[in-house]
């Protein structure tokens, strides 16, 4: 079976005005990516790595190029329709949780769903069935600060699935973890993609992580020096 | 929009729920003082304003029928006062002369009012027989006795500002010459004293003294004073009154207050103003300022929530539930304050001029404006830094850039 194109991004630019002069944080950066692949981005700090997962979440402009999700150009979106794309179709990890820490686990989780226009019932149903999928089914009345590190970010990455993005993008979401931690988060992960076909992009600075993902990218100096598939 | 509601609710419910109580408190304590300042001072001006006002019903009673255009009496008095008591919400009528005349007591002249009244009349009408300080209050065939203000009379409270008869005490002789040159010399009945110019300033003599100084005609006056059953109802009854065929102008004491504290109060008035809008100036800009610090320290937050596919209108609302339900909170502290400080005042009044002492007026419509101005401020105050934050690129909001 052909595996359907979700993402098409081609001779992506992004440039930054530094001082007098301007950084080319991403190059000329060009990639397809497949429903259901689980793909690592590397690189050196520097290397654009975040840059184009904060774009590819919708969260910051490209200066060239073109970027496409299932055919449509969402650069081109207005702000408020990207908003609602990104409620609806991408989900986002940040590397430091970005939980509010004044609402427990389960709204963290469950607001999403709410803003989408379900009833508090259906949305807490799907914002707890979130949690039960990352191992923490039994904490959802836990607010951010009574979690460990581990457990918020996989509070994280339950409101990012709850919703059922068409992409789950993830930036560094083991950088504040401890090994043992960090597996638990990529088990995660990988369960995500391996049981319900989740398409992941995962920044990464540690080469292990990349056992858990389907396909690596390797940035440097903004392009793309290496793209090949690791697993079936 | 229901969807912007319901997570602006969720949004605002979790973050006063397990937000800093301290925080909270400081906020709320803040707050209640702005709400405290837009509503004490014109409480206390309010209370100044009531006593004065109270000072009118000397001359004015509850309402006042007075001589139309230029003319000097009211000509058929006691066909007005027919009319008047006619009318079932009105207690007491009386009619009165009023002239200009000096009084002389030994070497000591003073220039005053001189009030012919009908004394068994006054009791009904006004409180003229319950100020008498020393002496008696006039009888009907009190014919050659006046009673004088207080302010006339050496050491009594007033009387070093103005020109006064020296040691006059009741008993003494004075003779008054009236403004037609007429002279007529009197025994002091009494001394009245209300503690207000308006009233110790002056002097009470027999209604037909008046008349037969002038030469009047029988009926004649210069105004009708009128009591009402019920001072609430006073505009109804000034109504009525008119419908009851009185043709000349009819006045309620407000209205004649209104004229004369216009001018006795505007320094005062352009205080309570001035203080309100000072007041709530800087009200708004505390309130804008405590939310704005507010939003400035969640900036992180909006950035995260829009982040998520959370809408703006959704995080703009969620600040405008929380800033009105902090100065929902500020005004109920605000109000006990108040109240309280309401209820001090009302035992320990602040005394004025050693005789005249000022109760706090506790004003409904004042407490409801402030309520609502209150109110519209803290949606404006939440509304527009959580607007302008929530306008802000995602990244530089969370990064705090």
């Amino acid at each position: 079976m052909k595996e359907k194109t979700l993402i098409k991004v081609k001779n992506m630019e992004r440039h930054y005005k530094s001082g007098e002069g301007i950084v080319r944080a991403l190059d000329g950066v060009s990639f397809e990516i497949k429903e259901g692949e689980f793909i690592a981005v590397m690189g050196a700090s520097g290397s654009g790595k975040t840059t184009m997962l904060r774009i590819l979440g919708l969260m910051d402009d490209l200066t060239k190029g073109e970027y496409s999700v299932q055919g449509l150009n969402v650069e081109e979106l207005p702000e408020e329709e990207r908003t609602y794309y990104r409620l609806t179709q991408l989900g986002y990890v940040f590397q430091d949780y970005a939980l509010m820490n004044e609402m427990s686990a389960l709204e963290n989780v469950y607001v999403l769903s709410l803003m989408e226009g379900n009833t508090k019932k259906e949305s807490i149903a799907t914002a707890q069935e979130a949690l039960e999928k990352v191992g923490l089914g039994n904490k959802g009345d836990r607010i951010p600060d009574q979690l460990s590190g581990g457990e918020k970010q996989r509070v994280a990455v339950a409101r990012a699935i709850a919703k059922k993005p068409k992409i789950l993008f993830a930036d560094e979401p083991c950088a504040n973890l401890d090994t043992h931690t960090s597996e638990q988060v990529l088990e995660v992960l990988r369960n995500l993609n391996k049981n319900f076909r989740q398409t992941i992009v995962m920044v990464t600075h540690e080469q292990w992580h990349t056992k858990y993902a389907s396909r690596l990218i390797k940035l440097k100096d903004g392009k793309i020096i290496s793209d090949k598939k690791l697993r079936k | 929009m229901l969807n912007d509601i319901k997570v602006g609710l969720l949004s605002a419910k979790s973050s006063i729920k397990r937000g800093n109580k301290k925080t909270l408190t400081f906020i709320v304590f803040v707050l209640a003082l702005i709400f405290m300042n837009l509503v004490f001072l014109p409480s206390m001006i309010g209370g100044m304003m009531g006593l004065f006002t109270g000072f009118m019903q000397y001359p004015y009673g509850d309402i006042v029928v007075e001589p139309s255009g230029d003319n000097i009496y009211i000509n058929n008095a006691d066909n007005v006062l027919q009319k008047v008591r006619t009318v079932p919400d009105v207690t007491f009528a009386t009619k009165r002369l009023d002239a200009g005349a000096s009084i002389q007591y030994k070497q000591k002249v003073v220039g005053s009012s001189i009030i012919g009244i009908l004394p068994s009349e006054e009791y009904g009408v006004s409180e003229y027989p319950n100020i008498i300080t020393e002496g008696e209050f006039l009888g009907d065939i009190s014919r050659d006795e006046i009673i004088i203000g207080a302010m006339l009379v050496e050491g009594y409270f007033g009387s070093e500002i103005y020109d006064n008869l020296g040691a006059v005490r009741v008993g003494s002789l004075v003779d008054v010459t009236y403004s037609n040159g007429e002279e007529r010399t009197y025994k002091v009945k009494g001394i009245m004293e209300g503690t207000f110019e308006l009233v110790d300033l002056n002097a009470l003599v027999h209604y037909k003294e008046i008349e037969d100084v002038f030469g009047v005609d029988d009926g004649k006056a210069t105004s009708v004073v009128v009591r009402v059953k019920n001072l609430e109802e006073v505009a109804e009854t000034k109504e009525k009154i008119i419908t009851a065929g009185v043709k000349e102008p009819v006045f309620t004491r407000d209205e004649k207050s209104d004229a004369i504290l216009r001018q006795a109060m505007q320094s005062i008035g352009m205080i309570d103003v001035v203080s309100k809008f000072v007041s709530l100036i800087v009200g708004a800009a505390l309130i804008l300022i405590i939310i704005y610090i507010n939003v400035l320290n969640r900036k992180k937050e909006i950035g995260i929530l829009k982040a998520v596919g959370i809408s703006p209108h959704s995080i703009v609302l969620s600040y405008a539930f929380i800033s009105m339900f902090y100065v929902s909170l500020g005004i109920i502290a605000g109000l006990i304050l108040y109240f309280f400080l309401m209820f001090y005042f009302t035992i320990n009044p602040v005394t004025f001029y050693e005789t005249m002492t000022i109760i706090p007026e506790i004003q409904v419509g004042l407490i409801i404006n402030s309520i609502f101005t209150m109110l519209i401020l803290s949606v404006i105050a939440g509304i527009l830094p959580a607007w302008r934050v929530s306008k802000e690129n995602i990244l530089d909001a969370i990064w705090g850039r």
